[in-house]
This record gives C-alpha cells, sequence and structure tokens, in this order.
C-alpha cells in the first residue's frame, strides 16, 4: 500500500491479489478508491490521533465562528477524552466553534440530570458508575460473599440509569457508551473463565443498552465498532489512579472518534448504482451465459450472494439501488426472469444496459432519481470503469467491488451499510423507489398531455394533500427532509436535531408538513415549512394588527414538483393561518434554482432575502388549483 | 541535547499556546497561572507521546518546571525516542 499524504489520506491504491487497485494516482483525480480492506489498513498505518495534534487542531478552530455546544457527562475525568472529542468535533464542524460542557467527577447520573442547553449530550458508563467496588479508586472489597450484592447495586444502578438517560434524552439527543474496559478482578474464577457474576453483569447492561435504543432520541455506541478501532491495551491504571482518568490515550482517541461521529449523524447515502458481472453475480454474463453466472457456495460466489441481499435489504429500507452495466440488455433481462437474483428487477430503478460509457449511465440514473452526485455510491469490479465515472462525476463515491478476495468484498459490504447507515426506517422509506418508478409514468403522461393546458392534466390525477401542523412529539422525517432536500429549499440551512427543536417549539412557530397521494401512488410526506407568526404592530401573534408569517424553513420533495403542490402549501397558510402577508427568510444557494424560480413566479420580481408575498400578489399570481386537501394530526 | 530542549519547547507550546517562545524555558507550575493539576497531567502526557516514554506518577509530582522536565528528560536518556530513529 501507498500512502500518499499521511494524516489526510487524500489518495491511497491498495493492494489486491491482482493488483487491479493499483491505478496511477495521476488519473484518480484525488478520489478515494477506498475498499474497506484499505480502510482498515489506512486507519493502522496512520494510528490513532496524537494527543499534540489533537491539541493543534483545538487551538486552530477559528475562534469567532458560531458555538458547537456539546456536553461530555462522564463519572471519571474526562482529561484525554475531551480533548480528543473536542478535535473531533472541530474536524467534523469545521464551521462551528465546539465547546464541551462537563460535568462532576462521581456523579453521572447528577450529571444527566443537570445538563440543559446543549445541542447533544454524551453519557460515557464505565463499571464504577454502575457500583464503585468495580474501579480502582474505591476499597469496597471484592470478597465472594459480596458478589451478590454488587449485582443487585449494579441492577438499580442500571434502572436509575436508564430512567436518567430517559428523562434527559426527551430534551435532548444522546449518545450513550457503555463500559468499554475490562472488568477488574472481582471475581474468583480464573481469568479465561467467565464467571456467573460477570456474565450476570454484562446482561445487565447488554439488556439496559437494548431498552435504550428502542428510545427515540438515543443512540448506543456499538462496541463491535469501538473493538475494530481500538485494538491495543484500554485500561490505563497509572493514570487512574493518579488522575482519575482510567483510558490509555489510544482508547480515548478511539472513543472519541466514534462519539463524535454519533454527534454528527451524517446523512446516509440516498442510491447506490451496481455494475452487474463479477460484481452483483460471478461471471461476464456475455461469455458464460444465463446459466452461468451464480452467487452461491457451490461455485464459490456466495459473497456476490451475500452483496445481492445487502442490495435487497437497503432497498426495502429506502436506498434507491440502479444498475449501470456494460452488457446485453435482452440477455440480462433474461437473467433476471430466469435465475431470479436476490435482488430482484423491482428493488432496481432504472436498469442502464449497453455497451456506452458508465458514466453516461449515471447522468442518466441522476436525472432519473434527480438526486446530486455527492448522494450516490457506485460500485464496480472494474477500476477503470469508477475512474471514467469519477472523472465526469467527480462527487460520486466509487467502490471497487474485490470479487476475487471474499474477504476485502465481506469488508465492503460493511463500508456500505455504514454508508447507508439511518437511525430508522420510515413509511417514506418503502415508498421512494415505487414513486420514483410512478414518476416516470407521470411525467410521461404529463409530456402527452396538451401543453397549453398542464393544469388541466394536474386535475385529473385525483391529487390528495394532507397537512399537519403537529409539533410534538419531533417527526424524524420532518427533519431529515429539511436536512437533506436541496433544489426546492429556501435557504438551504441545515439543523442539528437540538436546532430544530429549539426552532420549532417556539409558541408562536408555526410547523406544516404535508403529505402527497395521487393515482400513481402515494409519495409520503413530502414538503416543510416552518415559520413564525407576528404582528406587523410588532407584537407577537394573534394580537391586534396585520398579521404575517415570516417563513424560516421551507422545503419539499424533488419527487413532488410539478404538481402544483407549493401553491396549494401557501393557500393553506393564507386560509388557515389567518395571515395577510408571508415573509421568506430566503438566501440563494448553488442548487435551490426551483425555489427561486417559484418565489420570482408568484411574486412577479425576483427573490431576495426576507422578499415578501401579499394574499392579493398570490392571487393574482395562483394557478387554478384542484387538490383535495385534509387536515390530519399527525400528517 | 539541543533537539531535546527544542521538542520539549514545542510540547509547552502545545500545552499553553499562550506562552510566548522565550517565556518557555523559565516557565514553572508557580509562574504560570494556566499550569493547574489537569494542564500538568495534559504536558506530562504530550511529553510521554513525544518523547516515547513513560513517566512514573513518583516522578510526576516532581515535574514543575521547564527546566526539572529538561533534566529529567536528560538524566533518562534511555527512553528518549529520537524523531530519526523511527
Amino acid at each position: 500500500m501507498q500512502i500518499r499524504k499521511p494524516g489526510t489520506v487524500r489518495a491511497v491504491s491498495c493492494y489486491t491479489p491482482r493488483k487491479k487497485l493499483s491505478l496511477p494516482l495521476s488519473q484518480a483525480h484525488g478520489w478515494n478508491i477506498l475498499s474497506s480492506r484499505c480502510v482498515r489498513s489506512v486507519r493502522q498505518a496512520l494510528e490513532d490521533m496524537k494527543l499534540a495534534e489533537a491539541l493543534k487542531i483545538i487551538q486552530s478552530a477559528p475562534p469567532d465562528s458560531p458555538r458547537l455546544e456539546v456536553a461530555l457527562l462522564c463519572g471519571f475525568t474526562p482529561l484525554h477524552l475531551e480533548t480528543f472529542f473536542r478535535a473531533e468535533l472541530c474536524k467534523l464542524f469545521p464551521e462551528r466553534s465546539p465547546h464541551v460542557q462537563t460535568g462532576l467527577y462521581d456523579d453521572l447520573i447528577g450529571n444527566l440530570q443537570r445538563v440543559t442547553d446543549v445541542l447533544a449530550a454524551i453519557a460515557v458508563v464505565e463499571w464504577p458508575d454502575l457500583d464503585p467496588r468495580l474501579g480502582l479508586r474505591r476499597l469496597g472489597g471484592w470478597e465472594p460473599s459480596q458478589l451478590q450484592d454488587i449485582l443487585k447495586e449494579v441492577k438499580r444502578n442500571c434502572d436509575r440509569l436508564q430512567d436518567a438517560i430517559a428523562t434527559a434524552a426527551t430534551a435532548i439527543p444522546l449518545v450513550v457508551s457503555f463500559p468499554t474496559l475490562p472488568l477488574p478482578p472481582v471475581s474468583f474464577t480464573k481469568l479465561a473463565r467467565a464467571s456467573e457474576f460477570t456474565l450476570e453483569i454484562q446482561s445487565c447492561v447488554a439488556s439496559l443498552s437494548a431498552r435504550l435504543s428502542r428510545i427515540r432520541g438515543v443512540r448506543v455506541l456499538d462496541s463491535e465498532r469501538l473493538d475494530v478501532l481500538s485494538t491495543g491495551r484500554r485500561l490505563d491504571v497509572n493514570s487512574d489512579l493518579s488522575s482519575g482518568f482510567p483510558y490509555t490515550v489510544t482508547h480515548a482517541s478511539a472513543l472519541a472518534e466514534l462519539l463524535a461521529k454519533l454527534v454528527l449523524n451524517r446523512q446516509p447515502k440516498k442510491g447506490l448504482i451496481t455494475d452487474l458481472d463479477d460484481t452483483l453475480w460471478r461471471g461476464i454474463l456475455g461469455e458464460v451465459g444465463v446459466e452461468g453466472i451464480s452467487w452461491d457456495l457451490d461455485n464459490h460466489s456466495q459473497i456476490h450472494g451475500l452483496y445481492q441481499q445487502l442490495l435487497h435489504s437497503l432497498a426495502a429500507s429506502g436506498t434507491l439501488i440502479a444498475v449501470a452495466s456494460k452488457n446485453d440488455r435482452s440477455l440480462v433481462e433474461e437473467a433476471f426472469a430466469a435465475r431470479e437474483p436476490i435482488l430482484g428487477e423491482t428493488d432496481i430503478f432504472p436498469l442502464e444496459v449497453h455497451w456506452n460509457r458508465k458514466s453516461e449511465s449515471v447522468s442518466r440514473i441522476l436525472a432519473a432519481w434527480n438526486i446530486s452526485a455527492d448522494d450516490v455510491v457506485c460500485v464496480d469490479d472494474s477500476p477503470m470503469d469508477l475512474a471514467e465515472i469519477k472523472a465526469v462525476h467527480p462527487r460520486t463515491e466509487c467502490l471497487l467491488f474485490p470479487h476475487d478476495n471474499p474477504q476485502a468484498a465481506y469488508e465492503l459490504l460493511e463500508q456500505i451499510r455504514d454508508l447507508f447507515g439511518k437511525d430508522e426506517v420510515s413509511e417514506e422509506d418503502s415508498l421512494r423507489a415505487s414513486s420514483l418508478r410512478a414518476n416516470v409514468d407521470w411525467r410521461m403522461h404529463l409530456d402527452e398531455a396538451s401543453f397549453s393546458a398542464p393544469d388541466d392534466f394536474i386535475r385529473h390525477i385525483d391529487g390528495k394533500l394532507t397537512l399537519s401542523s403537529q409539533k410534538q412529539p419531533l417527526d424524524s422525517r420532518v427533519l431529515e427532509l429539511v436536512n437533506k432536500t436541496n433544489q426546492f429549499n429556501l435557504n438551504g440551512r441545515r439543523f442539528q436535531e437540538q436546532e430544530w427543536r429549539n426552532l420549532i417549539d417556539v409558541p408562536n412557530v408555526v410547523l406544516v408538513a404535508a403529505s402527497y397521494r395521487d393515482k400513481y401512488g402515494p409519495l409520503g410526506k413530502i414538503a416543510v415549512i416552518a415559520g413564525e407568526i407576528v404582528n406587523t404592530n410588532g407584537g407577537n401573534g394573534s394580537s391586534s394588527g396585520k398579521r404575517r408569517l415570516c417563513i424560516r424553513s421551507w422545503v419539499m420533495s424533488c419527487r413532488a414538483f410539478s404538481r402544483l403542490i407549493e401553491y396549494e402549501c401557501i393557500r393553506w397558510l393564507f386560509t388557515r393561518l389567518d395571515v395577510e402577508e408571508l415573509e421568506f427568510d430566503f438566501v440563494p444557494t448553488a442548487r435551490n434554482t426551483p425555489m427561486q424560480n417559484f418565489l420570482q413566479q408568484i411574486r412577479d420580481a425576483p427573490a431576495g432575502p426576507h422578499c415578501r408575498l401579499s394574499r392579493a400578489q398570490f392571487a393574482e399570481n395562483c394557478p387554478t388549483l384542484s387538490h383535495a386537501v385534509e387536515e390530519s394530526p399527525n400528517g | 541535547m539541543a533537539e531535546l530542549e527544542s521538542r520539549l519547547v514545542n510540547c509547552f507550546a502545545t500545552a499553553f499556546p499562550e506562552l510566548a517562545p522565550q517565556e518557555i524555558p523559565s516557565a514553572s507550575m508557580a509562574s504560570l497561572a494556566s499550569w493547574d493539576s489537569l494542564a500538568g497531567i495534559t504536558l506530562l502526557s504530550l511529553i510521554e507521546e513525544e518523547f516515547g516514554i513513560a513517566i512514573s506518577p513518583d516522578d510526576s509530582a516532581d515535574l514543575v518546571s521547564f527546566e526539572l522536565i529538561f533534566d529529567y528528560l536528560k538524566d533518562h536518556p534511555q527512553g528518549l525516542r529520537s524523531e530519526a530513529a523511527e
């Protein structure tokens, strides 16, 4: 392996048995062909962040940028964990100035009860938080006769922790890490034998983790992922005894990295474009024929079956899956019909199969999906095809399928799961692929309709809009829409969960979520508006004077374009909220041209910051609307 | 020795970014308000990381100035790892 720029990992070439990954870096345009084999190797090569590096990152953070308040709560001295955590936040949030609040020593539950005014909180639980006798700084006794009492205390503290975490999570997103250190030698058995005591304690913690993971707003750190990153000694006895900080520097670095990632909670990628031959299945279809391709144990091609199984699972949880393959289309259709792969044709849209360049296929797929290249991952066994895609669509993530190395391919599956990982699967996720297909039908019919009367066509599709203005409980789909939508987006502003809560919890702020369906099927929740009602005399709310709605956030999914839904939403706002004027917190972005065009059309004037729309202007410029509109408590 | 001193100065500069370079050689826990117990632990951890050594808790208690740390490092050459050797 060659690492050109240690510390930044901008470009690597990787070993595979056939050296297929050793593309000249000059051809790779700075992209990362990262098989997951490389990811792990690169991590090992670069090692964890050093303490000096972490301090320098913190010291170089821009001091005047907006603060990012996060709480790091633990029962021990946070010391280097705090340093690394802050450095990781600086890396993940380069435009913010991270401030890490910590609590009191030896009072994790009290710290959880007191936490306030932060965007997220981290609770790091270690064994002494469950019973001080499980730490090194107390001498409460490890006699066999005490083990039952320790176990009882652990159970009691697990219950207390659950209450404290669940209560805190109603107001603040919480990340929880359960004990990462080995238990001290409390039990009487040899170290190699798991004692009943140890297993019972671990069972208590596992059970608590599972209960907490079901609570909305709580994200539990995966200890298996930490095992991958933190492979050396974790407990630093000297440090624990002298300062109350129990971690080695390397363990603190690895733990901080994962905790910060969970705070960021990066949006998942939206679509995956896969090759077929030697990727979705083993074999070159044009050479071995329909019966020659395989994805099973007998043909030593099980890894392709696992890949199909993962993609089928992604499709079922809302990820868009398309195929880009240089192949004979009729042969591919025959293969899908005759061999019935786990990833079926119904999971795939669109199917780009021809002999033209892969980048052309990707362009057409992006157009059909109406999403940007940043949100897409391409998987192919050909480095050259990936390089060709990357040259035309530099923002796509291109991953090589190492078809001749099942271990590396398996690690690729893990990497793909990570890129598409999400907190929960919503109703909209299951609708996404089918509604995209329906959208194509819909556009075909729209194109066929008389150009002079597109509104007539809209009238005949039986559009039904369901609007909800419920603020609680927090709807994760609403926040997802706000943070993922680019084109019909008022200002491109993104929100951490707590920032969003802070916005909508203000009493005179109105939140409207819109769901849509027509004769082509449901689109699910597709639009969100959040705005503040002000009285133009200066006061808030419904006191005397002219009422205005100042819209802070307005997004609509691109799947819902061209149905006049945006007009219907505005009509509802004027009618239902009894406002005389709308003010738009508009900011032009590189991608919100549809929003700019809409505001220009409806106002008869270019869109600008804080531009307004009166009831009279809207009545003059609004086309005829014909949706059935209903209100629902939850959209 | 010059290399050792230069590396030690870097550790101090990282732990106490408010110190001017010329102030570092005379820095001590008594003269520097920001050198509290936690800052002291951070400083010694940086030194352990930089020089590849482990400082015992007994020794840590005595390392309360640049000069004392410099002398300590000179007296423990067996643990020192130079960058060139890595």
